[in-house]
């Protein structure tokens, strides 16, 4: 017999009983509200010794399903067992699986005594040591020796050179953290100047900042900056202190259209890297990368994604010549056991939970207890999670903000009533209260220990939630799919009821998986759980639970490409003048505007590294609609690069609508915010914007709506006074409105309106205005200040809001700062001065703590470094 | 009832329903936002003195006239004042001085 061989039976009959019994008993160990069961099985009728034996046999696999065997027996010798020797041998196979982690959880959970290495005896000494050695890196940086698992070995080990990487591993592999150590090591010990780490949410970007500020703590020479603004890179490019900058792809197309010719890089970081197959973001992604590599084709590359099938694929757009390696690992790190909950008949308080094992076998772990009859669907998902994930670390998906919410509150009911509340959930509800609105569903919940999460919230209140969800003091997270699009958090427990992405959309199996993967903290736990309620609703989960899927990595340019005509179709119809009638943008417009502009710059599709993946005969037909209409074009290519997703032929038709323009050309000027003809200028030029370039701002009834939204944001108004005023509105107009979605609403019209559209459009249409001023000499007419786009992502018009922003400041706290503070014009070592006199006085000034703590950290800590 | 005349600056209008029709095409040439032009300020000016209100109208003096948002999403001339203050005004009352 093969040792595959022998892994194989090992796993189907050698041990599967006794594995059997301990999944069940590690299981049991992990969830509450267990009705009790007199036949539960013990841990005496275990045969030990052959079980341990056989993981060891198992470690030896590179296959998943053998590895978690091994993994499951260690744990569980280390957990169930009360034996010295049994526990030191579970500790011994988990370091033959590299999982140092877990050794050190075991130890500092008292389940090992303490002198292991002393009761191991010569021989098993010597290849322990051997091993951590073996699996040691030396960081350069700070001389010190990281114990790695393999993954994170061969991660290490190939990133050291030039050329590209693409890294994928499950979540909960220290992928992140890793990386991260590795970029400081890079900037310390090599030659990168200036680095850039790509992330593709707003949530992700705030998250890696700070966890880059806290490793680098008091290291000096290193800036970290998520600003899209010219001053740390031009520092870094002239010898001063190196930078990491952190940004979405949009804000790197910012800060690249500010620097105009001269902006290069040397190392990219991108993460979460399968979203380039984004359904509306991927292109803009796909779009920054070439950009750089095209800027710099010494460019060190480094890709980074979830359980991805195919990581290679990422490198396929590499320059010619430079080296390339995919380091691909699905080896689990932490338990996760697959768990479905069944009503028993008849008994709607009575849910059976079974596991689900990868060979597909079913295992029952007992039945679970619920406080209170569950009828409605949201109800069953509360107080299943409620029950189950009692002791917290439990996160509940649901399908929506509004749900979030309703869920939150439902389970929170379901808690006893603190007797004290914690001072820190205490200074988040003043947060929620005073940054968002007095009635704030959050501010109650969360002095319950109980919070909801969606992507549109304030970003300072969401990284809090997260935080103290991480320390325990939230014990229930009630998200959305903010969490699918990368969110560095993990859980105990997860519970899902028929998960969506997006709307009504089932989740595909990798979706699942990439949420799913998120239960074990490793190093903070053994196991991590996934609950699926009502697994045999086909309503809930239509082709049923997913089995674990890796994610398959396709750009979206690829996908869209391989609808067959529908892209040549779609561009032989963007030319013309009525774009109200455009059928399919949402599908079409992002990638033709990508296609266009590669087409431009190469005189021919067939040019691009894209071609290598489509065939001959369609990318002729696309080269032949992309002449078409680039023969109406005479917008140059540099323009077109800086407006990534906007297509070059909707910027063409709005340069003739300038030129053709009858009125005072100042009039296509945005005013002044704060003059009386700003709303109105942004009313008709929403509305230029729809009829020329693109309809963005959709519906035209709307316009007003999100001009108003614009200005108001632009003016650098908190949320909470765009809350009030939006409420003011509806009274003074007699309209009725929910408070809760009035909230939601207004903070949705904020990130998707305000700090998404209106930046991509406007600094387009701007760009475009100042070449036709250029063209009728009216240079006089151009404002060289901060560019629309930026002032738009971060809602600023001041130079001092500006400046707390650079500082470090959230929005939230440099807005409520900015309401004390008289002058317009600070820089950032006035801002630092203006609040270094009132140092005393903070607390006075009636901010809630979290951002007078902010404050502190980011402004006055800063000047005593 | 005989047709009353109007002058508005250098322009005659033999009855005041045209001095509405062409203030009324004026205010359409213009999108909202809009800072109204040269020639056609000449004309609002003399067309303010007319308004029934027209001192308190102009206050401390107007600096430019814009056209701007009115009412159920309609949109009418609005005047600017040296102080920083803005108000919209009729350019029928000030036609009809009611």
């Amino acid at each position: 017999m093969s040792l595959a061989g022998l892994q194989s039976w090992l796993l189907q009959e050698g041990i599967r009983d006794d594995l059997d019994a301990i999944v069940r008993l590690t299981v049991r160990t992990e969830l509450d509200n267990l009705v009790a069961e007199p036949a539960a099985p013990s841990t005496v009728a275990i045969d030990w010794p052959r079980l341990l034996l056989a993981g060891s046999i198992l470690a030896r696999s590179d296959q998943r399903i053998d590895q978690e065997g091994a993994l499951r027996i260690a744990t569980a010798a280390i957990s169930l067992t009360n034996d010295q020797a049994l526990k030191d041998a579970g500790a011994v196979l988990l370091g033959k699986l590299s999982n140092f982690r877990a050794i050190a959880l075991a130890n500092d959970r008292h389940l090992l005594t303490a002198g292991l290495d002393g009761r191991l005896g010569v021989a098993l000494r010597l290849e322990s040591q051997r091993r951590e050695m073996d699996r040691s890196i030396l960081v350069e940086s700070s001389g010190a020796w990281l114990q790695m698992n393999d993954f994170q070995q061969r991660f290490w080990n190939s990133a050291g050179g030039g050329g590209w990487l693409s890294a994928s591993a499950p979540t909960a592999s220290g992928k992140t953290f890793l990386v991260l150590q590795w970029l400081i090591d890079q900037l310390t010990a090599g030659d990168t100047r200036v680095a850039v780490y790509l992330a593709p949410t707003r949530a992700l970007v705030s998250e890696i900042e700070t966890t880059l500020q806290g490793l680098l703590g008091k290291t000096k020479g290193i800036e970290v900056s998520s600003l899209p603004l010219r001053d740390k890179y031009e520092a870094a490019r002239a010898g001063g202190a190196q930078v990491v900058l952190v940004f979405t792809q949009e804000r790197m197309h910012l800060l690249a259209n500010v620097l105009a010719g001269t902006f290069s890089i040397d190392l990219l970081i991108v993460d979460e890297a399968h979203k380039i197959g984004d359904s509306q973001r991927g292109v803009v992604l796909q779009d920054a990368i070439e950009r750089v590599s095209r800027a710099n084709s010494k460019l060190k590359v480094v890709f980074i994604s979830p359980a991805t099938q195919n990581p290679e694929a990422l490198l396929a757009d590499a320059p010619d010549g430079v080296q390339t390696v995919a380091i691909d690992s699905d080896a689990p790190t932490v338990l996760q056991n697959l768990i479905v909950a069944n009503q028993t008949p008849r008994k709607p308080k009575l849910w059976k939970l079974t596991v689900r094992q990868q060979q597909g076998s079913a295992l029952p772990v007992g039945t679970l207890e619920l406080a209170s009859t569950p009828a409605g669907l949201r109800k069953r998902l509360a107080f299943i999670a409620a029950a189950a994930g009692q002791r917290g670390g439990t996160l509940v998906y649901t399908n929506g903000a509004g749900e979030s919410e309703d869920v939150a509150d439902l389970i929170s009911q379901l808690l006893p009533q603190p007797e004290s509340i914690d001072p820190e959930l205490a200074q988040l509800a003043d947060l929620a209260r005073k940054g968002v609105h007095p009635n704030f569903r959050l501010a109650p919940l969360v002095e319950r220990g109980v919070a909801f999460h969606f992507g549109n919230m304030p970003s300072l209140i969401r990284l809090e939630i997260e935080r103290l969800f991480r320390l325990g003091k939230i014990r229930f997270l009630v998200c959305t799919s903010t969490l699918i699009e990368g969110v560095n958090l993990s859980c105990r427990t997860i519970v899902l009821r028929g998960p969506r992405k997006g709307i009504g959309h089932p989740m595909e199996p990798h979706d699942f998986w990439n949420l799913a993967g998120r239960a074990g903290r490793w190093g903070n736990e053994f196991q991590g759980n996934i609950i699926c309620i009502d697994p045999e609703d086909t309503e809930a989960w239509p082709t049923g639970v997913p089995s674990r899927a890796r994610y398959p990595i396709k750009r979206e340019s690829d996908a869209v490409l391989e609808l067959g005509d529908g892209m040549a179709d779609y561009l032989s119809r963007r030319g013309v003048s009525d774009l109200s009638s455009l059928k399919d943008s949402d599908k079409f417009e992002q990638v033709g505007a990508y296609l266009l502009t590669t087409f431009m710059r190469l005189g021919s599709i067939s040019a691009a590294s894209l071609s290598k993946r489509h065939d001959a005969a369609s990318l002729a037909k696309l080269d032949q609609a992309l002449a078409a209409l680039a023969a109406q074009i005479e917008i140059d290519v540099d323009l077109l690069a800086r407006h990534p997703g906007v297509s070059a032929i909707g910027l063409q038709r709005l340069l003739e609508a300038f030129r053709s323009y009858a009125g005072d050309v100042e009039n296509l000027l945005p005013a002044e915010v704060a003059s009386e003809d700003s709303y109105d200028r942004f009313v008709t030029i929403l509305g230029r914007i729809n009829k020329h370039l693109f309809p963005a701002f959709e519906p035209e009834k709307a316009i007003r709506l999100y001009a108003l939204i614009v200005v108001q944001w632009l003016k650098g108004l908190s949320l909470a006074e765009m809350i009030r005023r939006n409420i003011e509105w509806h009274r003074t107009t007699g309209r009725t409105y929910s408070l809760p979605v009035l909230i939601r609403n207004t903070m949705e019209l904020v990130e998707q309106v305000a700090r998404f559209k209106a930046p991509k459009y406007l600094s387009a249409y701007m760009d475009v205005l100042h070449l036709h001023l250029r063209q009728i000499n009216r240079e006089d007419l151009i404002d060289h200040g901060v560019d629309i786009g930026t002032q738009l992502e971060f809602g600023i018009s001041s130079r001092t809001l500006l400046s707390l922003m650079e500082l470090g400041l959230s929005r939230m706290s440099a807005v409520a700062l900015y309401e004390k503070i008289a002058r317009d014009d600070l820089s950032k070592e006035d801002c630092v001065a203006w609040v270094t006199e009132r140092e005393g006085q903070l607390e006075a000034m009636d901010f809630p703590v979290i951002i007078v703590r902010e404050v502190r950290e980011r402004l006055l800590a800063a000047r005593r470094l | 009832m005989p047709a009353k005349p109007i002058d508005l600056g250098p322009l005659h209008f033999a009855k005041r329903g045209d001095a509405v029709a062409y203030l009324n095409d004026m205010l359409h040439r213009y999108d909202v936002g809009d800072r109204v032009g040269a020639d056609d300020t000449v004309i609002l000016r003399t067309a303010l003195e007319h308004h029934p209100d027209a001192e308190a109208k102009k206050g401390c003096g107007i600096t430019h006239f814009s056209v701007r948002t009115a009412d159920f999403g309609t949109k009418c001339f609005w005047l600017n004042r040296t102080d920083g203050t803005t108000e919209k005004f009729s350019h029928r009352a000030c036609i009809y001085g009611t």
